[in-house]
């Protein structure tokens, strides 16, 4: 279990920067998500970090020690791939034991342990299976067995849950997660699904054409996500600009709307969740008229696709509360002072 | 490649690439290239250089292949024969991989590609062999027409040109069928279907789709076929007697019969930079299939 | 599974080749058991010639020394090969082009120029004709069957395979001999069985490099062949196919040569 540190990462294929001057702390024994369209650099950061990588500039540090020359197998990591590259030619026990073997702890070591980390993963009773008649989701799991085993400083996901069908997904977050608290690994883990991302991360980073653009708790990042690409990215965002004025932001319908601290350049963003679309004319604050172009089902909540000054704004509630609602129609939309975020366009 | 790729080489596994490598080079060296050069060398001088016999540089050997008209004889009814026995291969080879590689499926096709092959690692001496027993005056093909043909016939196709055609044919098809059998079977069968549901025939689909993607196969087997046949001496002189002179065997004559090394080894490069040349015509139609 | 015609129509003519194929194969194997000595009709049963085979030591030597050349080849072929194809295959470095590039030349060039060539050189440096001479062309010959089968399996392996061994802990022999050798296995198998083909079949190269007397098989059935044959030749043919066929079968088992996996 140790703290990883990268500083100063950099590395170019090329004339493509896939990393760019990257610094980043992972805490020991902490869960973090590195988060980021794809050709971000989360996986060649990831890579970087596991030693398949070597960047031009920077350094890797595992426990406060630097491994920019330590080859990948001497690197004490444990690493699950996007797809699980289990062995084919080996057993689920052998599979796991695999980097028990190497390190020569003895035959009966090997198979204590192996079925201590099977009980863990909860796959005890399919040890002398073949990775071919697994199932996905236990494919996932001899994969993060395997990975744990050797008690590895730190543990490397690559996207390791995409893929899974959605409700097998959301099992197996839950369940990485309650491994990863048992043994309080070190866990860095790549995703480019924000929502897996703020559910399994204590922290995350945020990733964008090779620089890091954000870093922080996942709830601290939602609510203020301080620049345009992080609003829209981390969770959905309502984006308005305006001119500054001296009692607030003035929109491009002319509206008047309160101008929260730090909006010089005149962005705000309100989340889908706390704008309110209503028929009737709302006592807000922040009010505006747009046109409700399309109402999404979707299950336990509703989606209100808007229409205003030409951009398409959106809007969450719980499905319940929107049965007054028109299909289409003119409405209202309202949201309250304390909701406004204020931002600013590039990072 | 994108991110992703492990970086390139360190200065250990330098070592560890060449440490793999140099074996089998080396052995290709001693065994090809060295060889080949001196076979070079051996075509510019008059006479091999051993023991005492006088030798001097001289470019003799090849002027001879142009002196008389009857190497390049030779060498035209070579190719001609090269490019009969290819074409011929790749006719009716093509519908054989293609039924192997599309119609048959399971168990059958496993059983089948593998009769296909099987007769390929057979002796080919032996085979060739085989043919001539066949195909004799008198022989088993003979009597059988004759068997069914109700006019009384002479097939004696041995020591003909179509005997050694015929007997050359049967050594390489299996060659094209196999290249050709891997080239289709690459071919995903969700292309055909997505064809097919556009509105394609058969034939389309076979000229637009399938014989551009299983070029490279065809063009692989074609090679294969076409070098050693035009370098064929072994089948000829079995199969066709008299009848049975072609380039390779003026070249094998020289060095086991006449012993004039230096005429062997130069009419050898003028054969040899022709196939080069027609290897390295087909190597742009490669390229463009996409290979 | 319903067939239209076109498809009959292919299956037939995949018949009719087969029976090409097979036709000479079997007419030998017929007369090798015939008892006239110049393939005269009508069949007559005798086992004759194979007794006459097996008191000549001239093809009996022969034969074995064919066998056990072929052995050491596909040995030395097969390992070579393969080192060579998971350095081509492993590693990315200058010149890579290069050297794939010049691994055709046995393929590409005629053997009748290769075996000459090497005639010509084995002699000017002393090594000459015989066994020697023999193995060394036929490894030669051999190498690119070996590496293009071997390569062929090799794109097949996944590489995160690799890189998951050597996040395990493990270093490259350890990674190589666990996880790529079982995968290529087959691969590897394959290349072996063409390169002992190649070995046993081959003919042209061993001719030039054989010592006279000295002979491997096919040089002696091509000479005999050459002066009148005797059936006995049709005996010794009609035994090479078929054990060479019932290995082929047996190796079939252990791989798949359709590309099927």
């Amino acid at each position: 279990m140790s703290e990883v540190r990268v500083e100063g990462l950099t590395k170019a294929y090329g004339s493509l920067r896939a990393l760019d001057d990257v610094s980043l702390r992972f805490p020991d024994g902490g869960f973090f998500g590195l988060l980021g369209p794809s050709g971000s650099g989360k996986t060649t950061l990831l890579r970087a970090i596991a030693g398949f990588v070597a960047p031009d500039a920077g350094r890797v540090l595992i426990g406060d020690q630097p491994v920019e020359n330590v080859a990948v197998e001497a690197r004490e990591i444990g690493m699950v791939f996007q797809n699980y590259a289990l062995f084919p030619n080996m057993s689920v026990a052998e599979n796991i034991g695999f980097g028990l073997r190497v390190r020569k702890l003895g035959r009966d070591e090997e198979r204590r342990r192996v079925a201590e980390v099977l009980e863990l993963v909860q796959l005890g009773p399919l040890g002398n299976r073949r990775p071919h008649q697994l199932s996905g989701g236990q494919r996932q799991r001899v994969a993060m067995a395997r990975a744990i085993v050797t008690r590895p400083r730190v543990l490397l996901l690559d996207e390791p849950l995409s893929a899974l069908d959605k409700s097998l997904r959301v099992d197996m977050q839950i369940e990485l997660k309650r491994i990863q608290r048992e043994l309080g690994i070190t866990t860095i883990f790549v995703t480019h699904d924000q929502e897996e991302a703020m559910t399994l991360s204590d922290r995350i980073g945020i990733l964008r054409a090779g620089r890091l653009i954000r870093e922080g708790r996942p709830e601290e990042v939602y609510a203020d996500p301080q620049d345009a690409f992080t609003a829209r990215f981390l969770g959905e965002a309502n984006i308005l600009t305006g001119v500054a004025e001296e009692g607030g932001l003035r929109l491009a319908d002319g509206t008047l709307v309160h101008r929260p601290q730090g909006a010089d350049a005149g962005l705000i963003a309100v989340r889908p969740e706390h704008l309110e679309v209503s028929v009737a004319e709302p006592a807000c604050p922040n009010r505006l008229r747009a046109d409700l172009r399309q109402r999404v089902f979707a299950g336990a909540m509703g989606t209100c696709v808007m229409q205003w000054q030409g951009q398409v704004l959106k809007s969450i509630a719980r499905h319940d509360d929107l049965r007054d609602l028109p299909e289409t129609g003119p409405v209202w939309l309202c949201w309250q002072d304390r909701h406004a975020r204020a931002l600013v366009q590039e990072p | 490649m994108a991110p992703g790729v492990t970086d390139t080489l360190a200065r250990t596994d330098l070592r560890r690439a060449g440490l793999l490598l140099t074996p089998a080079y080396l052995w290709l060296t001693v065994a090809v290239f060295l060889p080949l050069s001196a076979m070079l060398f051996f075509s510019v001088i008059t006479d091999v250089p051993f023991g005492d016999t006088e030798w001097q540089f001289t470019w003799t050997n090849f002027t001879a292949f142009f002196q008389t008209g009857t190497y390049a004889t030779l060498l035209w009814k070579s190719l001609g024969l090269g490019l009969k026995v290819t074409v011929l291969c790749v006719l009716i080879g093509f519908p054989c991989a293609w039924v192997l590689a599309k119609t048959i499926r399971g168990r059958a096709r496993e059983a089948l590609f593998l009769l296909v092959i099987l007769p390929f690692w057979s002796n080919s001496l032996v085979r060739v062999f085989s043919w001539a027993i066949v195909l004799r005056g008198n022989g088993v093909l003979d009597r059988m027409v004759n068997a069914i043909w109700p006019w009384p016939v002479d097939v004696d196709l041995l020591f003909t040109e179509h005997a050694i055609i015929i007997g050359l044919v049967h050594s390489y098809l299996p060659y094209v069928i196999l290249t050709t059998y891997l080239a289709l079977q690459a071919i995903d069968d969700s292309l055909i279907e997505a064809a097919r549901s556009l509105g394609a025939r058969r034939f389309t689909i076979l000229r637009r789709i399938v014989l551009p993607l299983s070029a490279p196969g065809l063009i692989a087997g074609a090679v294969l076929i076409f070098v050693p046949v035009v370098g064929s001496f072994m089948e000829p002189r079995i199969l066709g007697g008299r009848m049975g002179t072609y380039y390779g065997t003026v070249i094998e004559d020289q060095f086991v019969s006449v012993f004039n090394w230096p005429l062997g080894a130069a009419l050898s490069f003028i054969l040899l930079a022709v196939v080069l040349a027609i290897l390295a015509l087909a190597g742009p139609v490669l390229r463009r299939t996409g290979t | 599974m319903r067939r239209s015609l076109a498809d009959w129509l292919g299956i037939s003519w995949l018949m009719l080749v087969l029976v090409f194929l097979y036709a000479p194969i079997l007419v030998m194997a017929a007369m090798s058991f015939n008892a006239s000595e110049f393939y005269q009709l009508p069949f007559q049963f005798s086992t004759t010639w194979y007794e006459r085979l097996a008191r000549n030591s001239a093809i009996l030597d022969s034969a074995l020394r064919s066998v056990v050349i072929a052995a050491v080849v596909t040995v030395i072929a097969t390992a070579l090969g393969t080192a060579a194809s998971i350095a081509l295959w492993r590693y990315e470095f200058r010149g890579k082009r290069v050297l794939q590039v010049l691994l055709f030349p046995p393929i590409a060039i005629p053997w009748l120029i290769t075996g000459t060539a090497m005639l010509i050189f084995f002699y000017a440096v002393g090594i000459g004709r015989g066994t020697p001479a023999v193995i060394l062309g036929h490894v030669a010959l051999a190498l690119p069957y070996v590496i293009v089968v071997v390569s062929a399996r090799l794109t097949t392996f996944d590489r995160s395979l690799e890189e998951a061994a050597r996040a395990l802990g493990a270093g490259p022999w350890m990674v190589t001999r666990a996880v790529l050798l079982p995968w290529i296995a087959p691969g590897i198998i394959a290349g072996a069985l063409f390169a002992f083909a190649v070995s046993f079949d081959q003919f042209v190269v061993s001719y030039f490099l054989s010592a006279p007397g000295d002979n491997t098989l096919p040089v002696l059935i091509y000479t005999a062949i050459r002066k009148g044959f005797t059936p006995e030749i049709n005996a010794i043919s009609t035994i090479i196919i078929t054990v060479s066929m019932a290995l082929m079968l047996l190796a079939a088992r252990f791989t798949k040569f359709g590309g099927e996996r």
